[in-house]
């Protein structure tokens, strides 16, 4: 399972796409504190149309899988390249998760319409790795962005 | 060890697919269970389900929030939930498929013929491409105007058959909203829906002005599919290529496209193609009506097979689109032939899976209730499942079967004024002529597919 993924990962994802402290406190201003973050990054050209793909992503059913983990996601036309937006709340965020408690770490996913199925690989690879207990907790443990990008350069 | 094979599927199927597989192949992996998750995600089926791997497994897990077909996995365990419960728990998941397994609680999956169908239906439809495609947006933009035509005459001559011809009657209206306004529309509708489908909405009024015009100078429903196909290239070319300066753009799709493409279409219409197509079709409907027995006899085994031969695909659609046309000429035969001759291809495999029990799997014995059904509603592609297991000895099975329905039904002179429906439509007064005779042919064609079958499909071992 792990095939050479550690410099792809830095294609979708690094540092400036991390924000180790939320501010929001519900589940929609979470939502658009990520979006803003892929907006900062010039990942997004729609910062409308992205929070607008997302909530209804989660109308259909949140994304909230419990375990302290969402991971909103979004496919549009409004997106550039796929990339990842990593945040955390060390408070915990009222989700709607599954389980029904808060969520801590965030993964907002961002693909455009038509993406290659190496990247939409890499991001299946991601969603594996959150299931297994020692990432999560190695996520929720890590003191700064530098550990966060070490750690899933390193799933 | 036990084996369990699982699919997972989402929505947008980016994460949470991937979550409940690598949930279930963890939890599999502490419980000592051979576990093998087919995900259906974005990137398509990764890691696919063998039909060895679903023999082999003591139970089937399927954790979607989309629809998974059941199809390929009747007779098994099965555990059906959403995506989410095997992110959060798929220990207990796995317990629960076992313990179903341990008493044997086997979950019947309906052979769903209709499924099939609708899929297979569904798949063709994506692939259709290029003027195939033009073509079949056009014709089922026009199938509602022949059917309230076809059924408005139809009903007019329940007063008798010149009941129309006395103004002011009840026969004359329906004969005014069927002939001269539902049947008057078919063609243009059928060429503006096809150049629609080339163009998009600039593509409608050429397109709708150059089927007026066919139908007009008598140029039918072939010089209605020219006019179409031209209107809409023609205007998918001026689209592309008239640049105005900024400022008068918004003159394009209000005033300019729609009335040089009009211009175009239609002095190509008046001069140009109409009056040789108005030849060949008047021609054609000439030999139609003046035909001998045998020429009838001939063209009804040629359209039956075509009806049989792909079971709803392009070769059908050819036969079924010439049938519909004629209509719009008051030409009602080919019609009958061709929908007797979609009907029996389901009918005949229906009874000869009913009859013929060693020659059929279980699951095709299954399928053949439905497929009586299909067979009186004619969806020929009620065939496809039979036909898809066994193409070399089921195809000119039930071709034999439809050529003769079609050819028996040319011979009885049997008229048919609605273009679908099945039998559902016969009882209507006088949408059907000679109805023994109809029903007549469909038996026989019937009969000959199952005897078909019968001869050419090999027995079974238990």
């Amino acid at each position: 399972m792990k095939w050479g993924i550690k410099m792809e990962v830095n294609e979708f994802i690094n540092q400036n796409l991390i924000k180790m402290n939320l501010k929001s406190e519900d589940k929609e201003s979470v939502i658009k504190e990520m979006v803003e973050i892929m907006e900062e990054n010039e990942i997004i050209t729609d910062k409308e149309e992205v929070i607008k793909k997302a909530m209804e992503r989660e109308a259909k059913g949140t994304t909230g899988v419990g375990k302290g983990v969402a991971i909103p996601h979004v496919k549009s036309d409004a997106v550039k390249r796929p990339a990842v937006a990593f945040g955390r709340s060390d408070k915990g965020i009222d989700y709607g998760s599954m389980d029904e408690k808060p969520s801590h770490l965030f993964f907002l996913i961002t693909v455009p319409e038509k993406s290659h199925d190496e990247h939409l690989q890499l991001l299946a690879q991601l969603s594996r790795n959150l299931v297994h207990d020692d990432f999560r907790e190695s996520l929720l443990e890590a003191e700064s962005a530098e550990k966060v990008m070490e750690i899933l350069e390193n799933i | 060890m036990k084996k369990i094979v699982a699919v997972t599927s989402c929505p947008t199927g980016i994460a949470h697919t991937y979550m409940a597989s690598e949930s279930l192949e963890e939890a599999a992996k502490k419980m000592d269970v051979q576990m093998k998750v087919e995900t259906q995600g974005s990137v398509g089926v990764e890691n696919e389900l063998t039909e060895q791997d679903i023999k082999e497994a003591d139970a089937v897990i399927i954790a979607a929030d989309t629809n998974v077909s059941h199809e390929r996995f009747g007779g098994k365990v099965i555990v059906e939930v959403a995506v989410a419960d095997a992110i959060n728990d798929a220990g207990a998941l796995i317990n629960q498929a076992l313990e179903k397994a341990d008493r044997g609680e086997k979950t019947e999956v309906k052979s769903n013929l209709k499924g099939q169908v609708s899929d297979e239906k569904e798949k063709r439809r994506s692939k259709r491409s290029g003027p195939y495609k033009h073509l079949m947006t056009g014709v089922s933009f026009m199938l509602p105007f022949v059917v309230a035509g076809g059924l408005s005459i139809a009903l007019s001559f329940v007063f008798g058959i010149n009941a129309a011809e006395q103004e002011g009657s009840l026969a004359a209206a329906l004969m005014q909203i069927g002939g001269s306004s539902a049947f008057a529309l078919m063609v243009p509708i059928l060429a503006g829906y096809i150049a629609f489908s080339i163009a998009d909405r600039p593509g409608i009024a050429p397109g709708m002005i150059g089927g007026m015009l066919a139908s007009s100078i008598g140029a039918g429903f072939l010089g209605g599919i020219i006019a179409g196909f031209l209107a809409g290239y023609i205007t998918q070319w001026l689209k592309e290529h008239i640049k105005l300066p900024e400022n008068l753009q918004g003159l394009m799709p209000v005033l300019v496209l729609p009335f040089l493409s009009s211009l175009i279409i239609g002095l190509l219409m008046i001069y140009l193609i109409g009056p040789p197509v108005e030849g060949i079709m008047s021609g054609l409907e000439s030999w139609l009506q003046g035909m001998t027995d045998a020429n009838a006899v001939l063209l009804g085994l040629i359209l039956g097979a075509m009806m049989a031969f792909d079971m709803g695909g392009p070769v059908n659609k050819a036969a079924y689109t010439f049938g519909v046309g004629l209509l719009g000429s008051e030409i009602y035969g080919p019609m009958a032939a061709i929908m007797a001759a979609g009907m029996t291809p389901p009918l005949g495999l229906a009874l000869a899976s009913t009859l013929f029990k060693n020659r059929f799997t279980r699951q095709e014995i299954e399928a053949g209730k439905p497929a009586w059904f299909m067979g009186i509603s004619f969806i020929t592609e009620g065939a496809i499942p039979f036909a898809a297991a066994d193409p070399i000895r089921v195809i000119p099975s039930i071709m034999t079967g439809s050529a003769v329905t079609g050819a028996l039904s040319m011979l009885f002179g049997v008229g048919l004024k609605a273009p679908h429906g099945g039998i559902f439509v016969l009882p209507i007064p006088n949408v059907v002529t000679n109805l023994g005779f109809y029903a007549l042919a469909i038996i026989a064609g019937t009969l000959v597919t199952a005897i078909m079958l019968r001869l050419l499909k090999p027995k079974l071992a238990e």
